[in-house]
């Protein structure tokens, strides 16, 4: 797996968002559109593209993008 | 893998019982608008629910629901042989509801009665356990109730949780039928590291009730509950409910050699339409054959399966054999998955309380 790839799928679970404000630095939870329901949608396109089921934890935990790739990346190995 | 075939029993009827009063998620005054109320509704596909009056449990609307099986059926309360009582809202700490609502329902003083504390897989775990007493083929008719007021054991100032569940109870009468050469089917599944993902830590014996477990906590902006409340932790819920469930319905397709082709009915947990449609997808089972009830009742817990049943089914399950498949997953967490065949069952229209 890759970051930018990981980017895309991640800003795709964004209706509003621009994908320009999506980087590895970005800190996903400020984003105005964020809320609990977007949260779904990354833990259900996770398990879809990397056949790994992060926890609630997994994301309160995270800040930045990277930070729940990272995430993703131990779990997958 | 722990599997189970029982034999020889079948479903006769099916009722259910709903309180009368619908609360609508577009006009709760949790959201600070209706957009917010639209979004919950678009992802969950939940759009009201029933929701019973101070002083109604989920043993009134079993009364009820019990009451009118029997009359549909022509089944006297003196031959039913076995009560099983699935739900998690009891009445009392002690006795067991299924004790009181013997006397209510005027069950012989020699019937088989007893509580099963399940939550969402209560259903297929009951008719496992139901199916197997009665296959012995000494009982000879059995009830198994489902049913759960989610509403008086989850806190209503839960913004999380509050436009998700409901209450509801449902009766499922089955019959030892040896002219019934379909069997029952059984998976099961279990992993209780993940026990906090729906829990309540107040009130048992481990943490008993104190004056704090009593008050109200802020939990999230603007959302609060207390300590015996129940704690519905949505992100972990949905990490599990997207992969437990396809895995234990694969499972049991193999297990017991079924064609998916051949299914009529793929009945699931009304935990919500996200979560639903993921595993109807991941098991390729077609829309017009996975009924929902959810848009109008919520997620009733171990009442959901049976539910669906009685609102959506009525007509298919009155006519010859069906092929069904059903998984329940949720609390515990547990889960179960079981296939069976439906057909001449006396299905009663809902009632409310």
């Amino acid at each position: 797996m890759n970051i930018q790839d990981f980017i895309e799928n991640f800003a795709s679970q964004f209706d509003e968002t621009e994908l320009e404000e999506f980087t590895p630095e970005t800190h996903f939870k400020q984003l105005d559109e964020w809320s609990s329901l977007t949260a779904l949608s990354i833990i259900a396109m996770v398990d879809d593209e990397y056949d790994v089921i992060i926890k609630g934890n997994d994301i309160i935990n995270s800040d930045t993008i990277q930070d729940l790739y990272d995430v993703v990346e131990r779990q997958q190995k | 893998m722990s599997q189970l075939t029982i034999n020889n029993v079948r479903i006769a009827g099916m009722s259910a019982c709903v309180p009368s009063t619908v609360e609508d998620n577009l006009t709760l005054p949790i959201y600070k608008d209706q957009n917010d109320a639209l979004k919950v509704i678009a992802s969950t596909g939940i759009e009201r629910h029933h929701k019973v009056d101070p002083g109604t449990t989920a043993s009134d609307l079993t009364v009820k629901a019990v009451e009118a099986l029997l009359s549909d059926m022509g089944w006297q309360p003196e031959e039913v042989d076995c009560l099983a009582y699935v739900c998690t809202s009891r009445d009392f700490i002690a006795p067991q509801t299924a004790c009181v609502l013997q006397d209510r329902l005027k069950l012989r003083n020699d019937c088989c009665v007893f509580d099963l504390p399940f939550g969402c897989s209560g259903w297929v775990y009951g008719m496992s356990i139901v199916g197997s007493l009665m296959s012995h083929g000494t009982f000879k008719r059995a009830i198994l109730v489902a049913a759960e007021t989610n509403t008086l054991n989850r806190s209503q100032l839960d913004t999380a949780v509050r436009p998700l569940f409901g209450d509801a109870a449902t009766a499922t009468a089955l019959a030892f039928d040896p002219e019934h050469a379909r069997p029952m089917n059984f998976v099961y599944g279990v992993d209780g590291s993940g026990y906090q993902a729906v829990w309540a830590p107040f009130g048992g014996v481990r943490n008993p009730v104190t004056t704090e477990a009593l008050q109200q906590q802020e939990v999230s902006p603007g959302s609060y509950r207390r300590g015996v409340d129940m704690i519905v932790n949505g992100m972990d819920v949905f990490g599990f409910a997207i992969k437990r469930p396809p895995q234990s319905l694969k499972e049991l397709i193999a297990t017991f050699n079924i064609d998916v082709e051949t299914v009529d009915l793929l009945l699931l947990h009304q935990a919500n339409k996200f979560i639903d449609e993921k595993i109807r997808k991941a098991i390729k089972m077609p829309p017009e054959k996975t009924p929902y009830c959810l848009e109008e009742y919520g997620n009733v817990t171990s009442a959901s399966i049976p539910l669906t049943m009685v609102t959506r089914c009525r007509e298919k399950l009155s006519g010859d054999d069906k092929h069904c498949i059903a998984c329940g997953f949720g609390v515990g967490l547990a889960w179960a998955s079981m296939e069976f065949y439906a057909g001449n069952v006396k299905v009663s229209e809902v009632i409310t309380y």
